[in-house]
């Protein structure tokens, strides 16, 4: 059986920020080291490299932990956006400059009212959208994130033509966005 | 129908999934400063990143993997002491994405046209180029080798499907003949992503090909 998520993985990051906090550390840790893993396993990096980049995205975690800004994202998309960073670093040189620019997801604008803002940092809804979506839709979303390189790879490994699965994930997105603009109008 | 001026959903969901080669990155991230609302797509896509990322099945790390990462602790060094040794940005005022990059000299790459590199990121032969055009003039008539994907900073050009202004951003179709011709009082600068060279089609092509290095 798969462990919940740890109920509130922000205030664990806020207690690493404020306090070095070790067992909060070890809480997110046993949580998302093993996740990340499975991450960069399924985008192709050799199980050696999935181990050390897992162990990196952690220590990033630890060192980055006063960025996390719980109202602009889950902790999961953080960390997400870490472990991504970590990987196409090691893919290719020339992208950590970009960086420093998204990893803050845009805090240096001015923070406006946003459904999708205040949606996104709720992971709880942002799964109940994905469950509205229909399976192709779904699938072919979640494999653009562990699948390196292109929807084209994505048409292969399904069978389906370029153009469907690029319009699988422009429905999807839509309807993604479309139900959490929706429900959070209705928690207004 | 009028061109869409941004990035579509399945661009910026690869953006945010870190599966762009790092020029088209470049490119669509400084979209992204320019345009912050567009930036709700990545929201969202970085969101359900998270929720991929959660969804996932566990695979354990290996034995004492968390104890070594506690070593490393000791030695991480804070944050703060990390931006300090930063190189300092480079010295051009381009949007933010641009900045960590250094810059090739100008070049002149035909009538009222200049280009310049920004180095760094390279995707095989796709690559990051500011283009300047002075304003009245046209870049020359050309077909695509590859994909481009062009941002406008500053000024404005027209095409068949209308006119693009700062933060406007445009996927070029390789099967269009393609002529932006420059609509602001000032210079126009853009940031592209090439792949491969551009082909000047025709007489001129013909003439410039020598000596034209986009």
């Amino acid at each position: 059986m798969r462990s919940p998520p740890p109920r509130d993985c922000g205030a664990l990051i806020a207690r690493i920020a404020q306090a070095q906090d070790r067992d909060a550390f070890a809480e997110v840790f046993d949580y998302y080291a093993p996740r990340v893993k499975t991450l960069l396993v399924k985008s192709g990096s050799p199980p050696a490299a999935a181990e050390e980049l897992a162990q990196e995205a952690m220590l990033t975690v630890w060192r980055k932990a006063a960025s996390y800004d719980p109202a602009r994202a889950s902790a999961a998309a953080w960390i997400f956006t870490i472990a991504r960073n970590l990987r196409s670093d090691a893919l290719r040189r020339g992208s950590s400059a970009l960086h420093a620019f998204d990893a803050t997801f845009g805090a240096e604008a001015p923070a406006q009212p946003d459904a999708i803002l205040s949606g996104a940092q709720d992971g709880a809804c942002v799964r109940a959208a994905m469950r509205s979506l229909n399976p192709d839709q779904a699938q072919a979303i979640e494999m653009a994130f562990y699948q390196e390189q292109t929807h084209s790879q994505i048409s292969q490994a399904l069978g389906v033509p370029l153009g469907t699965v690029k319009a699988r994930i422009r429905f999807g997105m839509m309807k993604l966005k479309a139900f959490i603009e929706r429900e959070m109008r209705g928690a207004e | 129908m009028s061109a869409r001026r941004h990035p579509s959903e399945e661009r910026l969901l690869a953006f945010a999934a870190g599966t762009l080669s790092a020029p088209e990155a470049v490119v669509v991230a400084t979209h992204l400063a320019l345009r912050p609302r567009t930036r709700t797509w990545t929201h969202l896509a970085q969101a359900v990143g998270g929720s991929v990322l959660d969804d996932l099945e566990p695979t354990p790390l290996d034995n004492g993997a968390f104890a070594s990462v506690l070593d490393r602790l000791e030695a991480a060094v804070p944050d703060e002491a990390r931006e300090a040794v930063r190189a300092p940005a480079a010295d051009h005022a381009l949007p933010a994405p641009l900045r960590g990059f250094d810059l090739s000299p100008w070049r002149w790459a035909g009538p009222g046209v200049h280009v310049r590199d920004v180095l760094g990121p390279r995707d095989g032969d796709c690559r990051v180029i500011l283009l300047r055009i002075a304003p009245g003039q046209s870049a020359p008539r050309h077909t695509h080798a590859g994909v481009e994907l062009t941002c406008v900073i500053e000024g404005a050009y027209a095409t068949d499907d209308g006119v693009f202004e700062p933060g406007d951003f445009e996927e070029a179709d390789p099967s269009v003949l393609h002529q932006p011709r420059v609509v602001s009082r000032a210079p126009c600068l853009c940031v592209a992503a090439l792949d491969g060279q551009i082909v000047l089609p025709g007489r001129l092509g013909k003439l410039l090909a020598p000596f034209v290095r986009l």
